[in-house]
């Protein structure tokens, strides 16, 4: 039973606004049960753990191996635990929710949603540890990246980072956000705000790599200014469950929203994606393209939804999803949805399950490369496209080494076809 | 001397439909043939039969260079020295250029500082450096595409070249390219088979033999007179001649 009485202790000398968010998240996650597949939003998926089983981390656990890819971190999560480095880069202003609702109420309403439309939000309100806060003040340009290293690591908890970025006008920065956990059976809700005032620009690159017994139910949420844009890169390999729920409000005129994902399961792993991008301003842009593969029993799915709102005129939105299963056992499932409610707009979206193409694979074994190489190259070239795209190149090298130790491992084991 | 590509009675089928009906063609080292014929005759199935491609039955016999070829997987029969360029190469969204023939290359066994070297030069040659880190196919033009195949031949180096419709949709200046390019590929450890339905590259190389395939077999084969007897007549007068 997760001890509830953990969110009194926390908010007992926080300032009010925190203290107010964490007594509403408690009374939402007292009224919210575990989601069902009755629930549209979790129609997909058959969670397999209860809240209720799992416990609250009462301090941060052991720190895992550092992350490869990346030169500097920033800051750390930690079982929902913050801890800031000091190695930010310049013009980077971090702290705690406790330290940004003590200083600024007014910012820390406007950053930090009041969002518990379910357990995992709710439960995130109630209990998280601290909350992670990152400033990019008006016109300053932030070159280096800004890495944030999520951990889950304590057996049996279940953990709520969270982590609220702002981009004040005009600012410009890239974040790097990793999602780790241990092998231990655990369960990690982290919720990412973004927020992007008039002409910012944020380059964000995702990568999870949860542990094989983690179940990781992530948030994002995207708030985009006038003329603001958001380059966002995505990655998902791990995990037990690897979920994303991501909203992305386009609500300013001219402003932008571009993402590159790839996800690649193997074993038992669920990928669940879901997406919704709110065109609300006028002249306003999104373009998603999300790749993926899925071998041996593993399943993917895919829900995303363009809505294009009555006066978003001339708003361009395309989104894309393309699936390679590569295994009899796999499954890919892909739901582009669009509710366009303006006449002004050009919209496309498309979604492709299947093998790899066999057309493709005569070409090249017309050029004398045999069947298994030519999988191999065929797969790197289906996610090339992606990474060559991740906004953090620094990451390119090992994600792509983690995506052909899997497709080789598939191939090696004799699952393919 | 073995030649560089025999086919022997060659017959293909998908389903009930025969499409090669007893087909035999010669061609030697060093030299360079041309097939014509009209739309549907079955040049592109030779082409495909000859590769390997798995929807075909066969009968018959294809020898390079005196080793059989039918029977083998379509890999194993472009590393003993077939490639061809294809009417309609596939794109393949990202699969770079240079990637994919460094694979190729190592696949068959070319030493890399080679295969760089090769790569540079014929590059330049075919004027396809700024293509190599692009996607293979990837939004060419038509002429591109026809350039990348002889380009990935000038890489590989083939025993056996065989272009279908090596100068469809082509304009005048890239004929004459392709074809300078085909006649620098020749040389005495290589046989060239090029199938084309315009007499107007032919101008710009030297073919060695013409042969006109209908109803998949070869009905005819001759010098440079056959062209020009097809130019003026077509295939229907061809077709009258040989009754
Ligand atoms: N896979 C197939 N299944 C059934 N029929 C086929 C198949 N491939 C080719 N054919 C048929 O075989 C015949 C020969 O086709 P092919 O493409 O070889 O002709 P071609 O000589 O290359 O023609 P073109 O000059 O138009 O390129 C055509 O009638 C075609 O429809
Ligand atoms: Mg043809």
């Amino acid at each position: 039973m997760l001890d509830r009485s953990i969110a009194e202790r926390r908010l007992t000398g926080e300032p009010a606004v925190l203290a107010e968010r964490r007594q509403a998240g408690l009374a939402a996650f007292e009224a919210s049960a575990m989601p069902t597949q009755a629930d549209e939003r979790w129609k997909y998926i058959d969670l397999d753990f209860t809240i209720d089983d799992l416990t609250l981390p009462d301090v941060a656990g052991a720190e895992l191996a550092a992350p490869i890819g990346v030169e500097r971190v920033s800051a750390r999560v930690v079982d929902g635990f913050v801890s800031i480095t000091g190695d930010a880069p310049g013009g980077v202003r971090m702290g705690t929710f406790a330290e940004l609702a003590g200083d600024d109420g007014e910012l820390f309403g406007r950053v930090v949603a009041e969002r518990s439309d379910d357990i995992f939000l709710a439960g995130n309100a109630a209990f998280s540890g601290d909350g992670l806060f990152v400033q990019v003040s008006r016109n300053t340009v932030v070159a280096d990246p800004i890495v944030i290293d999520v951990q889950s690591v304590s057996a049996g908890t279940i953990s709520f980072p969270h982590i609220a970025i702002a981009l004040d006008d005009n600012a410009q920065a890239s974040v790097v956000l990793l999602f780790r956990s241990s092998e231990a059976e655990l369960a990690v809700a982290p919720v990412v705000e973004s927020t992007l005032g008039s002409g910012a620009r944020l380059f964000m690159t995702s990568v999870q790599t949860w542990g094989r017994n983690t179940q990781g139910l992530g948030y994002q949420r995207v708030r985009l200014g006038r003329d603001a844009s958001m380059k966002m890169g995505e990655v998902g390999l791990g995990g037990a469950l690897g979920r994303l729920d991501l909203s992305v409000d386009l609500d300013g005129d001219g402003s932008s929203y571009l993402l590159n994902g790839l996800s690649f399961g193997d074993g038992q792993q669920v990928l669940d994606y879901r997406m919704v991008l709110n065109h609300r301003g006028r002249n306003t842009s999104s373009d998603v393209l999300l790749k993926g593969a899925v071998e041996d029993q593993a399943e993917s799915i895919f829900t995303g939804l363009l809505r294009i709102e009555e006066q978003a005129t001339n708003t361009s939105a395309f989104e894309n999803n393309r699936n390679l299963v590569l295994s009899a056992g796999a499954k890919a499932q892909s739901v582009p949805n669009l509710e366009i409610l303006c006449d002004d707009v050009v919209c496309g979206h498309g979604s492709t399950v299947g093998p790899l193409e066999e057309e493709h694979l005569y070409y090249l074994a017309s050029r004398g490369i045999g069947r298994e190489r030519a999988e191999r190259v065929l797969v790197k070239g289906f996610f090339d496209e992606v990474i060559d795209k991740l906004p953090a190149q620094a990451v390119a090298g090992p994600v792509r080494d983690e995506v052909e130790r899997k497709f080789v491992a598939a191939q090696e084991a004799g699952r393919l076809g | 001397m073995n030649l560089a590509l025999e086919i022997i009675d060659l017959h293909a089928s998908v389903g009930e439909v025969e499409i090669l009906k007893g087909l035999s063609l010669e061609v030697p080292f060093g030299q360079i043939h041309a097939i014509m014929g009209p739309n549907g005759s079955g040049k592109s199935t030779l082409c495909h039969v000859l590769a390997g491609k798995e929807v075909y039955t066969v009968t018959g016999q294809a020898r390079l260079d005196g080793r059989d070829l039918l029977g083998e997987p379509t890999d194993v029969r472009a590393r003993m020295g077939l490639i061809q360029g294809f009417q309609y190469p596939v794109e393949i969204r990202g699969v770079k250029l240079i990637d994919f023939l460094r694979e190729a290359a190592d696949e068959s066994g070319i030493e890399a500082a080679e295969v760089e070297r090769r790569i540079v030069a014929s590059g330049d040659q075919f004027d396809m450096t700024r293509f190599l880190t692009r996607s293979v196919n990837q939004d060419l033009s038509g002429g591109e595409k026809k350039r990348s195949e002889i380009f990935q031949m000038a890489i590989l180096q083939p025993k056996v070249a065989i272009l279908d419709e090596i100068d469809s949709g082509l304009d005048i200046d890239a004929v004459r390219e392709v074809a300078e390019a085909v006649e620098a590929m020749r040389g005495p450890d290589v046989g060239i088979l090029i199938i084309t339905h315009y007499s107007r590259i032919l101008r710009y190389l030297t073919t060695d033999r013409i042969h006109v395939m209908m109803e998949g077999r070869i009905v005819e084969s001759g010098g440079a007179e056959l062209a020009t007897e097809l130019e003026a007549g077509g295939y229907e007068a061809l077709r009258s001649r040989l009754k």
